[in-house]
């Protein structure tokens, strides 16, 4: 489904990914981790575009991201993002959020925008709370909404930048229990976290990528049992206590 | 679009109308300078009793800022011009506008209290601005209250005031344009006049428009040098 | 009242003076605003063929008193047009666009304070470039700089008194025709200063009220 392959991009003179490939397949749940800067989010960007990179291909869905006849805008409607800071639009309710997508880009009407809307929120597990503005709502709560936004657009594909990084500890197992029933119901998702006991239950590859570079892949029993690379090890020591 | 126009740029330096714009010019120049020593002497009084610990001197800085700054500019000019000489009663006003130049005396007043309040203005945020804590801290620190102001609280608060003050210094010499409606001559009222004499009021006016740019780069300028020795100068290293 | 007794017998005339004021404000509001939030997109722009003049724009008209740009489109105008114009629709025009760059650096601002990640969110979502700065970018700015518009629509409402110069019966210019009639020169300045003064200080309270009001997190 994504294929990358010797992807390398610079901001000005530093190299923020070096020669990345990876190939991730329809249905799997890849998780991907390292140390801050080590360019996990940056990855992201440049799949769905909000990016651009000066060397090496991507490849979504048969569409080569690079290439300058691609539309992005069409790109982004398959590949859906989830942002650390959640990033709702403080001026719309949660309905609103996630309905301002369907109704502008596929050109749905607002009963149709809504009703799915409020299945989405049902699904998310917070249906009461579709016409709250973000500032009423806690993290845990925001974050739900913002999975919710992302999954109306129907994409193929879902990215998660850091999901629940900047939640309090209460709320971090009601967004990944969305996000974990997500994966079991055959979403291809990349997943940038820490979060290592979600990456043991649905994750087909882990990553470990560190100053640009992917230094480890694996699956889960592999990957935590024998790191390879002393970095790896190190990094899982300072994070799984 | 049929231009049965004929443009004639000379009218900014054929003789005598150079020397009207460059006389003008002095005068803009006056306006504000002088009138800007009388806003920063009196803005910085009243934004300091602003915070003072007396509640009425605060609420007579209150009072004064409030009024000055909803009024605007050119009403306190025409009253002050008009009706000012009548508030000292029926002799005194025939000797007052009889006095020559009275125009340009009032123009430097008014310019000078109406800035005033907005220079308070920026003072009083500038000093609201520091944490009531910092204050603590330093007196903590064994320092005594003069001390205090004149190792922290001032530089401090100047560095915060100075960049503010930059765009007032601008607005004194944009507002002394309107000096020109009680008969100050003026950049602006000399383009005014030019185009009176020759009817090339476009290219006067935009001949003026060029001279107060100049104008306000030169202050900008000037501002950037007070702004950077204040940084080196800086007794409280900030960046 | 009989303090004020020259206000009263010219009340009419005065009024209708302050009428005009209202009018303009209005006008140049309805103009300026808009054009703002064109002028602050063009600040803010990555294109290099819109950034450089809209800023050029803006630098120009910030460092020229407002009496100068009103005498400039009341020449700039019939040369244009062919013929004279109007003094209301030349201060109108005047007023647009000396506002409209003062009521961009306001929105350039708020536009800067908006998120990289809430216009990235949409971006994601697949909205374009028109979308994402129509229904997020720009409301959530406007929402955020409201303040500061509102205190600059009161000094636009304070400026519209030097349209006077170009002979516009306004407010201010109808209290010095009275005046030199009548020569009750504290009564009637005092009356205008006191309109204004009582006007402009109760917006700015409003103001000041939605201030406070925002605790919608915006």
């Amino acid at each position: 489904m994504i294929e990358i392959r010797d992807l390398s991009k610079w901001y000005g003179n530093f190299q923020v990914l070096r020669n990345i490939n990876e190939e991730i397949k329809q249905g799997q749940t890849v998780v991907v981790c390292g140390p801050s800067g080590s360019g996990k989010s940056t990855l992201l960007r440049c799949i769905n575009g909000l990016e651009p990179f000066q060397e090496g291909e991507i490849i979504v869905d048969g569409v080569s991201v690079n290439d300058p006849s691609t539309n992005l805008y069409k790109l982004r409607t398959e590949i859906g993002m989830v942002f650390q800071r959640f990033e709702l639009y403080p001026h719309m309710t949660a309905l609103q959020n996630i309905t301002l997508a369907p109704m502008k880009v596929r050109k749905k009407s607002k009963k149709e925008a809504e009703a799915k809307a409020m299945e989405l929120l049902q699904r998310v597990g917070i249906p009461e709370k579709a016409h709250e503005y973000p500032a009423n709502l806690s993290g845990g709560q925001q974050q739900r909404v913002a999975i919710a936004r992302s999954l109306a657009m129907e994409p193929k594909i879902m990215m998660f930048d850091e999901p629940t990084s900047a939640l309090d500890p209460e709320m971090i197992k009601e967004v990944l229990d969305v996000m974990i029933d997500l994966s079991k119901g055959g979403m291809t998702m990349i997943v940038v976290t820490h979060e290592m006991g979600f990456a043991r239950e649905v994750a087909d590859e882990i990553i470990f990528m560190d100053e640009g570079r992917i230094i480890e892949r694996g699956t889960d029993i592999s990957f935590f049992k024998n790191p390879k690379n002393p970095r790896t090890k190190d990094f899982l020591d300072k994070i799984l206590l | 679009m049929g231009l049965a126009y004929k443009f004639d740029w000379g009218v900014l330096w054929r003789q005598p109308y150079g020397v009207w714009l460059l006389k003008g010019i002095w005068l803009t120049i006056q306006l504000g300078l002088l009138g800007w020593f009388i806003a920063l002497f009196l803005g910085i009084f009243i934004g300091t009793i602003r915070i003072s610990p007396w509640r009425w001197l605060r609420f007579l800085g209150t009072a004064y800022v409030e009024v000055f700054r909803n009024i605007p500019f050119i009403v306190q000019l025409f009253f002050w011009y008009y009706a000012g000489p009548m508030l000292f009663g029926e002799s005194l006003q025939f000797r007052i506008n009889a006095i020559i130049g009275l125009n340009y005396y009032v123009a430097i007043l008014a310019l000078g209290l109406y800035t005033a309040s907005r220079v308070a203005e920026h003072v009083r945020a500038g000093f609201a601005s520091i944490d009531r804590d910092q204050y603590q801290a330093v007196l903590s620190t064994g320092l005594t209250e003069v001390q205090m102001y004149r190792y922290v609280i001032i530089p401090y608060a100047l560095r915060i005031i100075i960049p503010p003050l930059t765009t007032e210094f601008l607005t004194i010499f944009k507002n002394s344009s309107i000096a020109m409606t009680i008969g100050v001559a003026e950049t602006t009222f000399m383009s005014y006049k030019i185009d009176s004499e020759t009817f090339h009021g476009l290219e006067a006016t935009t001949g003026a428009m060029v001279i107060y740019l100049i104008l306000g780069l030169a202050v900008v300028k000037l501002m950037g040098i007070l702004e950077s020795r204040f940084r080196i100068a800086g007794l409280v290293g900030r960046r | 009242m009989r303090m004020f007794d020259a206000v009263i017998r010219n009340l009419p005339f005065l009024m209708g003076g302050f009428w005009i004021t209202v009018k303009l404000t209005s006008f140049a509001l309805l103009g300026g605003i808009p054009l703002g939030i064109l002028v602050g997109l063009g600040r803010i722009s990555k294109k290099k063929w819109v950034y450089y003049p809209v800023t050029f724009y803006v630098n120009l008209i910030r460092n020229i008193p407002l009496i100068l740009v009103i005498f400039w489109f009341y020449f700039v105008m019939p040369i244009i047009i062919g013929h004279p114009l109007d003094p209301f629709p030349s201060a109108v025009i005047s007023f647009i666009i000396f506002e409209a760059t003062y009521f961009g650096e306001i929105l350039r601002a708020g536009y800067q304070s908006v998120s990289k990640g809430q216009i990235e969110a949409g971006y994601s979502t697949g909205l374009n470039y028109i979308q994402t700065t129509r229904y997020i970018l720009i409301p959530i700015a406007i929402r955020r700089m409201l303040p500061s518009m509102i205190t600059q629509s009161i000094v636009t409402y304070q400026d519209t008194c030097l349209a006077f110069v170009i002979g516009l019966p306004e407010f201010v210019r109808r209290t010095t025709i009275v005046d030199n009639l009548e020569v009750r020169s504290i009564q009637l300045f005092g009356f205008v200063a006191i309109l204004f003064l009582i006007t402009c200080y109760i917006s700015s309270v409003v103001s000041r009220r939605f201030e406070v009001k925002r605790e919608r997190g915006y």
